[in-house]
């Protein structure tokens, strides 16, 4: 028992600078802000055109239960829920009161994607994302890269006290090794669901080239009209994407092969947008975290490698010029 | 372990083991959001044509205009309008149709008495995509609510 305490330790655990969850931090609030804010315009029309939910989501049925529809679902709450959102969002993003900002940016918008999906529509592309966010309120998300941190230092400058550099904790990397192990269950599940419900059919490229014409027709991607008339490659594709989502767990496995499997999931997910407007783009999001803060030896390797290469041609080029 | 650490591991067991929850439980799967079932595109196509459908609804108001029925009308998503309103009419469903009469014309001055299911059929063949128009599939409602 003591040696799975001490692997699970170890895993969700180690000893770090909270560096890389900071930035992390901000990459994902940006991307929040700018790329995936809630749209009220179509909550309010939601709010306005249905006088009950179809298929309400627990997190609504909770506030419903707590408070009554007409009180709170009203276009005037969620315009004050919006701008809230908002606000907790950049004081996130700057470090502000990072944990408490991070708690409430996270719920508003678990409360804004909860109410779309209670409407009788549902889609995978906000989970996982938002459940990062949450993560963020309760890790040390705060420490570096924050207002929070300059104060910090500040105060302990005015009482004397010498100014620490920054704090190594065990608590700063489990939010995006979690993320990292909900990417891998999802797919996993993704990929086992096709092979159990389909079979070796799956794969027998009219599948693939009938789910990719119909999306790319009804939502007017040229290049998914082409590809749904390719059965060879179609053939190859679903091989490819059984594969991807079957095996993505081996880079929680084998930690050495996630920055692979992180950019063929980056490349993945643009060409699922490009064939069939398969919107993932969260996904795209937490890939490239994790392929810059999960992983940032294999990056920062290939940068110093770059860069010494680099250097040497300079040098190389500085003494040709050098008069004899 | 530390106390913090404790409550961590418990939240990450805790979300992992409700991700079971979906799979298993079809009342839960649509409303637990953020946990959600991954199973999406998962069902088989055997060897045939490669073909689908644009689908259009189109409604006639009393004084006789015409107009396509967009999901910001109805105030629902793309998906929910074609899986709650079109696919139930498309296979002759008229109180899909009634249903959707009276839901617009709760806020409406000239209000809808006939909604209009206009399909399109597209086939992929070796010389390109061919398209055919089927014949539209009209229900004629009573724009009050039955009492």
């Amino acid at each position: 028992m003591k040696r799975w305490i001490e692997r699970w330790n170890a895993y969700w655990f180690p000893e770090t600078t909270t560096r890389e969850l900071c930035l992390s931090r901000i990459v994902v609030v940006a991307a929040q802000l700018l790329l995936f804010p809630p749209v009220l315009e179509k909550h309010i029309n939601y709010l306005t055109k249905n006088s009950e939910f179809i298929d309400p989501q627990v997190i609504i049925s909770a506030i419903a239960a707590v408070f009554p529809r007409e009180t709170v679902f009203t276009p005037s709450v969620f315009t004050t829920l919006y701008w809230v959102t908002f606000v907790a969002g950049l004081l996130t993003l700057v470090g502000l009161f990072t944990r408490p900002s991070a708690f409430v940016f996270a719920l508003c918008n678990w409360i804004f994607v909860a109410h779309e999906y209670s409407y009788g529509d549902r889609h995978h592309g906000e989970a996982l994302f938002c459940i990062l966010l949450m993560c963020y309120a309760f890790s040390p998300s705060g420490d570096s890269y924050s207002i929070d941190a300059l104060l910090r230092r500040w105060r302990s400058r005015r009482a004397g006290v010498p100014v620490e550099g920054p704090r190594r904790t065990d608590t700063a990397m489990w939010p995006l090794k979690f993320v990292h192990v909900l990417l891998a269950m999802t797919y996993f599940s993704t990929g086992a669901s096709k092979l159990i419900a389909g079979g070796p059919s799956w794969m027998n490229g009219y599948t693939l080239q009938l789910y990719t014409f119909n999306d790319a027709l009804n939502r007017g991607m040229p290049f998914g009209i082409w590809l749904a008339q390719q059965h060879a490659l179609a053939i190859a594709l679903s091989i490819f994407t059984i594969l991807f989502e079957t095996f993505f767990f081996v880079s929680v496995l084998l930690p050495w092969t996630a920055p692979l499997f992180f950019i063929v999931g980056i490349f993945f997910h643009l060409s699922l947008y490009m064939a069939g407007g398969h919107d993932f783009f969260q996904h795209i999001v937490l890939l490239f975290v994790l392929l810059l803060f999960l992983a940032p030896a294999w990056w920062r390797a290939w940068l110093n490698k770059y860069l010494a290469i680099l250097s040497a041609r300079w040098r190389r080029q500085e003494q040709a010029q050098q008069p004899v | 372990m530390r106390q913090s650490k404790v409550w961590i591991s418990t939240v990450i067991l805790l979300v992992i083991a409700l991700h079971a929850v979906p799979v298993f439980h079809a009342g839960l799967r649509k409303r637990i959001w953020p946990i959600l079932d991954w199973a999406m595109y998962k069902d088989a196509s055997p060897p045939g044509p490669i073909e689908t459908d644009r689908k259009r609804i189109v409604g006639i108001t009393a004084t006789g205009q015409r107009e396509v029925i967009s999901k910001e009308a109805v105030g629902l998503s793309s998906f929910a309008l074609d899986r709650l309103y079109a696919k139930p009419m498309k296979v002759g469903d008229s109180s899909a149709a009634h249903q959707l009469v009276l839901r617009l014309n709760r806020q409406r001055q000239d209000p809808f008495v006939e909604v209009r299911l206009e399909v399109e059929t597209f086939t992929a063949t070796d010389t390109g995509i061919v398209r055919r128009e089927n014949p539209p599939i009209t229900y004629r409602v009573d724009p009050t609510p039955s009492r």
